[in-house]
């Protein structure tokens, strides 16, 4: 994302896994590969809490690329990226819903 | 087709286990990722929205059977089944991993195929014109050229982290399908007044978010001062480039704003002091590659084919695909078929492992075990026997690659976008999706007749829009996916930069748009057929205006 | 600053100050501590990446030494500025001086540099045997190189003669 204004609350962190390249989302204890385990800073002492873990990230260089994101949480209670580039991102591509996260929520649901 | 030597062999080969070692660098912490990170670029592998992305080179976007089954290969082993073949006629897969890259280019390399420097601030892969040996009006074909210069800038020691990425195309021919005016260097093979064949060299010309054409700086240049000629140009753009803002660093920002006079003076200068005779090749080693690209046994056939004409008699669909997918061979009683990817409502580029067997199977067999693959994002069997079309294309229509649209309104290039890419905008793919269903009516598209519409999903251009007869751009406009729209572009002999049409739209304006756009053309242009983009060039933006203004007027009076 | 050479860690035996025997200067200096310099004494340049090389034309002969700065890995000016020093001549030591990496290597030795000198951190994180194995990954190149490696174009003809 662009250097400059952190994201707007609710935010999460996510980044990219550096052997699979995967998007993944900081959960509280390591990271998860759906948006919907992400850890969520909902106020100003979390996000914080939050920029010190992308720093600590970026030091490290293990996940890839992180950076913070700006949620809104629906009427279900699920967590949605607020832009329409970081829908697609967590979800998968909009031409090949076969493909990404998306497909393997499906499967999920056909399992259950 | 060009041929691995020893020497070839052995710099692949090591390039390979150079990056399989630089990962564990990577992954014990000895290398940071911003080190690894161009590391990774000039082995062709990028972060992208989703995954990784791997780009392969194609080198001239010449392959053969065996290599287009290992790519396929390679798609259901460590991909998901497919690949995306792109405007610099390489091709990409979208999804593999860090930790299988290493094989992955061992694969390749047992194909002699690389992904060296298709990413990467570096002179890139090196394109040329896919009728290269095929069309009748060449001087002389491009690709042993395009060789040589992927030879000498392989792992070149001084321009291997230059300001920013480095484009060179070739082409042969007296019409221009490499786009060379729109690259970082173009150079055109022309005959001098005295009969002798040598180079024209242009530079300074792109795409991107500042939009130039080329400048001539040598008219001709004999063939043997090649490389002392480039290497004095790259030696200017690596000094003096600039690289305090990566959006200005490209050798048409230095050639703009040093003016191509001061340019060529300093080119010159450093061209006088180079030992030039030390850094171009002897003319055994030109010839030798020279030999690999020598035109294939072909047979001695009569023109035209009494089979073919009768098939398509019997056939429409058939009569079709010969109409509009055949390009004219130099030889008699042969053409190239071009194999449109782009089937209506599918992602323009991409071709399943499938389909990619299918086509070597059909090069093997039809095409002297030839294929090409376009800047337009097609493939091209560059060699079939007009006898064997009917065979080849009921070959293409059994693997869903037999769309006759090469070079119509449908036949659309798009970057991958939001879809994949990590730096788009907005999305390309749906776009070209759905204005390809509105005109999917295949009379519809003949009666438009050629016209190149061109999609990006930034201002990176990778979709080449600037140079679309139609251009279409997406941005972001406060977090909602907007597309401008441009009219007049053209990559060809007359290069020229679309002209924006006014404001931009939403998404699912764009269809109308362009219909509008397309009715409003059919409506103006001269009755012996006037293409589009002539009749654009004739009447300018104005008439094509008001296919911006929303329609809700319209409707309301219904 | 660590400073190493083909054949590994080496002491480093020039100082950045004008007095020393073996002085480094900057560049903008070099006229005057070559107008003053001791009898012995040897002088070198810091030679920072945006200056033409035809810029030192009239002092090289002067010169023992020459360290060009890299101010980050990926601004590949040095490479080419150590080239062209030594196409016109400049035969004294040529170090890359700042941060280049090991995969890099290969390249400043192409270009004609003697040796590299890094930050501590980058020498704790680049340990030596990774500088002395990356050069030899690559064993062939198409260019003929400062270092006397000959452009496969140059062998295929000498290996078609000698057949």
């Amino acid at each position: 994302m662009a250097a400059g204004k952190r994201a707007a609350l609710p935010l999460v962190l996510t980044a990219s896994d550096l052997l699979d390249g995967d998007v993944v989302f900081y959960a509280g204890a390591g990271w998860a590969r759906g948006l919907d385990e992400a850890a969520v800073a909902a106020d100003e002492a979390q996000a914080a809490q939050f920029e010190a873990i992308l720093a600590e990230t970026e030091a490290k260089g293990d996940p890839v690329a992180p950076y913070l994101m700006t949620v809104r949480i629906d009427a279900d209670g699920a967590l949605v990226p607020g832009h329409v580039r970081e829908r697609i991102r967590s979800r998968g591509p909009t031409i090949r819903t076969d493909l990404g996260p998306q497909a393997r929520q499906e499967r999920q649901h056909v399992s259950v | 087709m060009y041929r691995y030597d020893e020497f070839d062999e052995r710099v692949v080969r090591q390039r390979v286990a150079q990056f399989r070692e630089q990962v564990g660098r990577r992954i014990d912490g000895s290398l940071t990722e911003e080190e690894f990170l161009p590391l990774r670029l000039m082995n062709g592998l990028y972060l992208q929205l989703h995954a990784y992305m791997l780009r392969v080179a194609i080198p001239y976007g010449t392959l053969d059977s065996r290599q287009m089954r290992q790519l396929a290969l390679i798609a259901d082993r460590y991909d998901r089944g497919y690949g995306h073949f792109t405007t610099r006629q390489n091709i990409q897969y979208n999804w593999p991993r860090l930790r299988d890259a290493p094989d992955i280019l061992e694969m390749l390399a047992d194909v002699q195929m690389h992904c060296i420097q298709t990413s990467g601030n570096c002179i890139r892969n090196v394109t040329a014109d896919h009728f290269a040996g095929v069309a009748a009006d060449e001087v002389e074909d491009p690709r042993p050229t395009a060789e040589l210069i992927r030879q000498w800038s392989t792992l070149h020691p001084e321009f291997s982290f230059l300001p920013r990425k480095f484009k060179i195309a070739v082409t042969g021919s007296a019409e221009d399908r490499a786009a060379v005016a729109v690259h970082d260097i173009g150079i055109r093979i022309v005959r001098n007044a005295a009969g002798e064949v040598g180079y024209r060299i242009i530079v300074g010309g792109g795409l991107g978010r500042t939009p130039m054409i080329g400048k001539t700086v040598r008219e001709f240049l004999p063939k043997d001062e090649l490389l002392a000629y480039l290497e004095a140009i790259m030696r200017v753009y690596n000094l003096e480039g600039r690289r305090d803002n990566k959006f200005k660093a490209r050798v048409k920002i230095l050639v703009h704003e040093l003016g191509a006079e001061a340019f060529i003076a300093r080119v010159e200068e450093e061209y006088a002091r180079l030992d030039g005779p030390s850094l171009n090749v002897d003319p055994a080693e030109l010839a030798r590659i020279a030999a690999y690209f020598a035109p294939p046994a072909f047979e001695a056939l009569p023109e035209g084919s009494a089979v073919l004409d009768q098939a398509a008699a019997r056939d429409p669909d058939l009569a079709r695909f010969v109409r509009v997918n055949l390009y004219p061979h130099k030889m008699p009683g042969y053409t190239a078929v071009t194999v449109s990817l782009k089937p209506i409502g599918g992602p323009p580029g991409d071709a399943t492992s499938d389909q990619m067997r299918a086509l070597a199977d059909i090069a093997e067999r039809f095409s002297l075990d030839e294929l090409r693959v376009t800047h337009i994002q097609n493939i091209v069997l560059p060699h079939v026997k007009l006898d064997e079309v009917p065979q080849v294309w009921a070959a293409l229509v059994e693997a869903g690659l037999a769309s006759a649209n090469a070079g119509l309104v449908t036949d659309i290039i798009a970057c991958p976008g939001m879809d994949y890419c990590s730096l788009a905008t907005a999305r390309s793919i749906p776009i070209a999706q759905e204005i390809a269903k509105r005109f999917a009516d295949p009379d519809r598209q003949q009666l438009v007749g050629p016209l190149g519409i061109k999609i990006s999903g930034c201002i990176n251009a990778c979709g080449h829009h600037h140079v679309g007869h139609i251009g279409i751009l997406g941005l972001d406009k406060a977090g909602i996916e907007n597309y401008q729209i441009t009219l007049g572009g053209d990559p060809g002999n007359e290069a020229s930069l679309g002209e924006r049409l006014g404001p931009g739209i939403d998404a699912e304006q764009v269809p109308d748009a362009i219909e509008r756009i397309v009715d409003t053309y059919l409506e103006l242009r001269h009755a012996d057929g006037e293409s589009f983009i002539d009749t654009v060039r004739r009447v300018g933006l104005d008439p094509f205006k008001p296919v911006l203004q929303p329609k809700e007027p319209a409707r309301a009076a219904a | 600053m660590p400073l190493l050479d083909r054949n590994g860690w080496k002491p480093e035996s020039w100082a950045r100050d004008a007095a020393a025997g073996a002085a480094i200067v900057p560049f903008d200096q070099v006229e005057a501590v070559l107008g003053a310099r001791r009898p012995g004494q040897r002088i070198g340049v810091d030679l920072p990446n945006d200056v033409h090389p035809n810029a030192l034309l009239p002092w090289q002969d002067g010169l023992d030494f020459v360290a060009i700065a890299f101010p980050r890995f990926n601004d590949g000016r040095g490479f080419s500025l150590g080239k062209m020093l030594r196409e016109q001549g400049f035969a004294g030591t040529l170090r890359a001086s700042g941060w280049i990496i090991p995969d890099q290597f290969a390249f400043a030795l192409h270009c004609g540099f003697d040796e590299v000198e890094i930050s501590e951190a980058q020498a704790q994180r680049q340990p030596i045997d990774q500088w002395l194995q990356a050069p030899a990954l690559i064993g062939e190149t198409y260019q003929d190189t400062q270092d006397g490696m000959i452009s496969i174009f140059k062998r295929r003809r000498a290996a078609a003669e000698a057949a």
